[in-house]
């Protein structure tokens, strides 16, 4: 398919550029105007990706320690409980010998951000710092961590859940604390830093990376 | 660079600049440098979408009038649609959370489905369907901010969490909930935005020609 082409060469610098919400090819000198297919305005980056997704990103981890530390939610029977933050609510569900669902807790809240905020830098540093070192396994990390981040929503979910069921008045209720808006934003923060990212940049250093270098290292 | 832009195709992940081939049904075309998924062919996409965007929009009723769990402790019971999960969490002061969860549990995922018929209906009758673009936009963009497998997740674990110092019952709604899911998930598999934009060009050329 790419064979009678010389190397990989980009869209852009081919001259075109690609809307990205309808995927029509355009001359490059319609950037900034309006695709005719589907209106959007065309770019042939992301504009302001960069700052965006690290202002994003950064957010985040500012806000993850309070996340974690403000209680999310209180158990309260008959006028005893205490709050609850993520983590004692994780290891409260292992402590009962709920594993499967500790872990699927575990995972969900606090391992899939941590991992979610570390592929982000990987990602920008690799665009900022113009590596050129496995672009492919850094776009399939992007992929996987996009497609996985919004899974952190769970806690945020049985927090409404269970809020809503548990109004017995004396006898058993549970109210949502701050910490839980403070993961919510959290969770946002990151997706927006993920969403903002134009994956392409990626690329756009890796001028060494072409089919002919590939084939030398085949033979050698 | 010979060809002409409708001979050329770009990779929407890493910008490569290619020829556009022919592809079977069920064959994807996948980019050489990054292995995104460039095109693909989704046999009767649009019948299934309308399908399944009628059957999405009739369950999304039952999954939020009727309630996905109850409990009962000491005699006393409590039962909760969706739509709850969010209004406790108002009352209890949370504004934001609250609102996270109306968009993301039933608000996002209700326009998802009024979206999908619109642009499956306009296609299949061939109307001209002027909200067209917009409809597609909106599509593309609310694209993973549908949650409705998360919330049913969620609804699992509240149920283990709860099991042991409260009765529980699970609810028609939650059944529906579980139905709703499987259509919107197949819904989203069988949404070729690259087949569905070939189409709306199609659509429009027509109308034209008939004008
Ligand atoms: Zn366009
Ligand atoms: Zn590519």
């Amino acid at each position: 398919m790419s064979n009678q082409l010389p190397r990989f060469k980009s869209a852009r610098e081919s001259g075109y550029l690609l809307c990205i919400d309808c995927e029509k090819l355009h001359p490059l000198s319609l950037e900034g105007e309006h695709c005719d297919r589907c209106g959007a305005r065309l770019h042939s980056r992301v504009p302001n990706s960069m700052n965006l997704s690290w202002a994003s990103l950064i957010a985040a981890v500012l806000l993850f320690l309070p996340a974690n530390l403000l209680p999310i939610m209180t158990f309260k029977s008959f006028g005893q409980g205490e709050p609850s933050t993520i983590l004692s609510g994780i290891i409260h569900l292992l402590d009962q010998d709920m594993l499967l669902i500790g872990l699927i807790v575990l995972i969900a809240s606090i391992v899939v951000p941590v991992l979610k905020i570390i592929a982000m830098t990987i990602l920008l540093c690799t665009v900022q710092f113009r590596l050129q070192t496995n672009l492919r396994q850094k776009t399939l990390m992007f992929r996987i961590v996009e497609w996985i981040g919004r899974w952190s929503m769970l806690d945020v979910f049985v927090i409404g859940i269970l809020v809503a069921l548990v109004q017995l008045g004396n006898i058993a209720h549970i109210e949502g604390n701050d910490g839980a808006t403070a993961f919510a934003v959290v969770v946002l923060l990151t997706m927006f830093s993920a969403i903002v990212f134009d994956t392409r940049l990626i690329w756009d250093n890796g001028v060494t990376d072409s089919p002919a270098n590939d084939d030398q290292k085949d033979t050698q | 660079m010979h060809g002409t832009p409708e001979q050329l195709i770009a990779c929407h992940e890493c910008d490569l600049l290619m020829e556009r081939v022919s592809n079977h049904p069920n064959e994807d075309v996948i980019c050489p440098r990054c292995h995104a998924r460039i095109y693909y062919t989704t046999v009767n996409s649009i019948e299934r979408l309308l399908a399944l965007s009628i059957a999405g929009l009739i369950l999304f009723i039952p999954a939020n009038i009727f309630p996905i769990l109850s409990l009962q402790v000491f005699g006393q019971s409590q039962s909760e649609i969706i739509f709850q999960s969010a209004l406790s969490l108002f009352d209890g002061g949370l504004v934001l959370v609250a609102l996270l969860i109306l968009l993301f549990a039933i608000v996002v995922p209700l326009f998802q489905l009024v979206i999908l018929f619109y642009i499956s209906f306009s296609l299949h009758y061939h109307r001209t369907g002027r909200l067209l673009r917009q409809a597609m936009h909106g599509y593309q963009h609310l694209r993973g901010w549908g949650m409705l497998e998360i919330f049913l997740l969620g609804v699992l674990i509240s149920i283990i969490k709860l099991k042991d110092i409260a009765d529980l019952d699970i609810g028609l709604g939650l059944y529906s909930l579980a139905a709703l899911i499987v259509v919107t998930t197949l819904s989203s598999v069988f949404f070729n935005p690259h087949q569905i934009w070939h189409e709306i060009d199609l659509n429009r050329q027509k109308a034209r020609t008939n004008e």
